[in-house]
């Protein structure tokens, strides 16, 4: 008796606890997302959705070739961005685990552009690029006795977003990667080394071993912040030149609030929604992975 | 004393070591730093082609302009504001639900730790849209209520699951002895799992309050009146359709991220924690 009164009253003590957050979140995510799956089949007049027409915003999004000129810009982006972070983050975190005095410096420095928003990144990197006196423009005029505007260039401008974005979230790997590292226990590497093991040995097939589930995490983690990102994108060029660095993500955003396509915006944010459904499956899996 | 031995044992590695960080640490602040020399730049100077690379002399005039002739002090409020306000409510939901999930016996406590995981991951750019529809209907468009409930509801899932990580690696016995002591289960949490836990919650609070103080896409979408607007859209005051005044836009952005680099450098390792924990649970 006294103790399903007590399981009673802790019962509801815990809805209590949960409610708020339950509350919030079903609000300001679940039925939003509802919202716009219902907004997604009808059509809409600024902010007032109108008569029900089918399939047709999914058609103006995956029946255009413009909508797969996003989906392949998506993709290039996410590819390019690992291409260049994963290896570049590993080598510098592991360079940062060495022992030698004055490295927390330098480890601090170097972690500095992951505390910038993209905005800020976005506006740094627009001016160092800048066509008509940016300092790189100069570098490229040196070398090429003309004035080149490098956003103005699709692949230069394809490659350059690719630039800023790596160096602002290169830091996350770089921690993910220092944090690995230091539960590999030093008896294992005195043993190793004790073998008669040289250290590319080591590192190769002891160390990267060790930290690969979680260069794993990183690698799905990132992929889905890279595929989600606008505001770097936006600041940066717009998605120009001709949609090309224009991702899937950026695609949603200007739909909405640039053309005020508020229907075609949310057929853009449902195959968002689903393709990250698709990622965050692979990375639960990953998670429940890395715990046994 | 070992970490002397081996800087003895390979002074080669080291320096090549320290000769490649150098050059990374220079590439992570190169941007940062012609940023800071155009801000001391004058109108001129910004403009000239070949560009300086350091300016000719300091000039503060586009810094005084910054704080004396523009809006940006309003920004700057609202930020502080908003990511103050905003962290401290998330937090605070994101710990009590992540205190009954883990020790409260509820039988749905897995299908909700699982459905706040996945909430988590639910890409803020799909969500914008009708976020956008449901706020012009509800008149809350343009309002600080606004982006504050969508601030905290996105950030509640991602705090409650770093949360859960953190509580559930606390000793059962921490709880049994409140328990004994006549503390109910409410009472326990917030006289002992709560302090206790208080060096994680805060690294935690800190990601989130970077998340805030940076976005731009929420403050962008769901504002437009002047008075409102958070620093990150505040910068876009000096793009005008007659082009940009870059000086005085390096300034205002040196002064935006001065907090942020400040909070890092003195709290670095509390942030590096947090980041380790959202990445790699528990």
């Amino acid at each position: 008796m006294e103790r399903t009164r007590v399981r009673r009253s802790e019962f509801w003590m815990g809805c209590g606890f949960l409610a708020p957050a339950l509350i919030i979140i079903c609000c300001f995510t679940v039925i939003p997302i509802i919202t716009a799956i219902y907004t997604s089949f009808h059509a809409t007049n600024y902010a007032v959705v109108g008569e029900y027409v089918g399939l047709k915003n999914y058609i103006s999004v995956l029946g255009k070739s413009v909508g797969w000129l996003n989906i392949l810009n998506s993709i290039e982006y996410v590819g390019l961005s690992l291409l260049l972070a994963v290896p570049l983050g590993v080598g510098i975190g592991s360079l940062l685990n060495r022992k030698i005095r004055g490295i927390a410096a330098l480890r601090t420095l170097i972690i500095i552009p992951w505390i910038l928003s993209q905005t800020v990144t976005a506006l740094l990197w627009k001016w160092l690029l800048n066509g008509n006196y940016g300092l790189v423009t100069y570098w490229v005029y040196e070398l090429t006795g003309s004035k080149i505007d490098l956003f103005s260039n699709v692949w230069t401008a394809k490659f350059l977003v690719v630039v800023a974005n790596v160096w602002n979230s290169l830091p996350i790997i770089i921690i993910l990667t220092i944090a690995a590292l230091q539960t590999i226990s030093p008896e294992l590497i005195e043993a190793a080394k004790v073998d008669g093991a040289g250290r590319g040995k080591i590192y190769k097939s002891i160390v990267l071993p060790l930290i690969r589930p979680t260069i794993g995490t990183a690698i799905v983690m990132q992929s889905i912040e890279y595929f989600n990102m606008v505001t770097l994108l936006y600041v940066l060029t717009s998605g120009g030149p001709f949609n090309q660095t224009q991702t899937l993500s950026l695609a949603a955003y200007q739909n909405g609030f640039d053309y005020w396509h508020m229907d075609v915006a949310a057929a853009y944010s449902i195959v968002i929604f689903l393709l990250n459904i698709v990622f965050s499956l692979f990375y639960v899996r990953i998670l429940k992975g890395n715990d046994n | 004393m070992k970490e002397k031995g081996q800087l003895g044992k390979t002074p080669i590695l080291d320096a090549l070591t320290v000769l490649a960080l150098l050059a990374a640490a220079l590439a992570a602040l190169f941007p940062v730093l012609w940023g800071l020399s155009t801000s001391l730049k004058s109108d001129g100077e910004v403009t000239s082609f070949p560009p300086h690379i350091f300016p000719s002399h300091m000039n503060l005039d586009n810094y005084v302009s910054v704080f004396t002739q523009s809006d940006f002090m309003i920004y700057m409020r609202n930020s502080i504001f908003i990511t103050v306000v905003g962290v401290i409510l998330a937090t605070l939901i994101a710990a009590h639900a992540a205190y009954a999930l883990t020790f409260f016996e509820l039988k749905i406590n897995k299908i909700l730790s699982f459905f706040i995981l996945m909430t988590s991951m639910v890409p803020p750019v799909a969500l914008l849209v009708p976020l956008y529809m449901m706020g012009v209907k509800l008149h809350l468009y343009n309002t600080r209520i606004m982006i504050l409930l969508v601030y905290i509801a996105w950030r509640t899932p991602v705090l409650t699951w770093i949360m859960q990580g953190f509580f559930s690696k606390l000793p059962k016995e921490i709880l049994e002895a409140g328990i004994i002591d006549g503390c109910s289960k409410a009472k326990s949490f917030y006289r002992l799992i709560l302090p206790i836990s208080q060096p994680g919650i805060v690294s935690a609070a800190l990601l989130s309050a970077v998340y805030i103080w940076n976005d731009y896409l929420v403050s962008s979408s769901f504002i437009t009146s002047n008075e409102l607007k958070m620093l990150s859209v505040g910068l876009y005051q000096y793009i005008t359709q007659y082009g940009i005044k870059w000086g005085l836009l390096m300034a205002a952005v040196m002064v935006s991220i001065i907090p942020m680099i400040l909070l890092f450098v003195c709290l670095q390792s509390k942030f590096v924690d947090g980041m380790a924990a959202g990445a790699v649970k528990g």
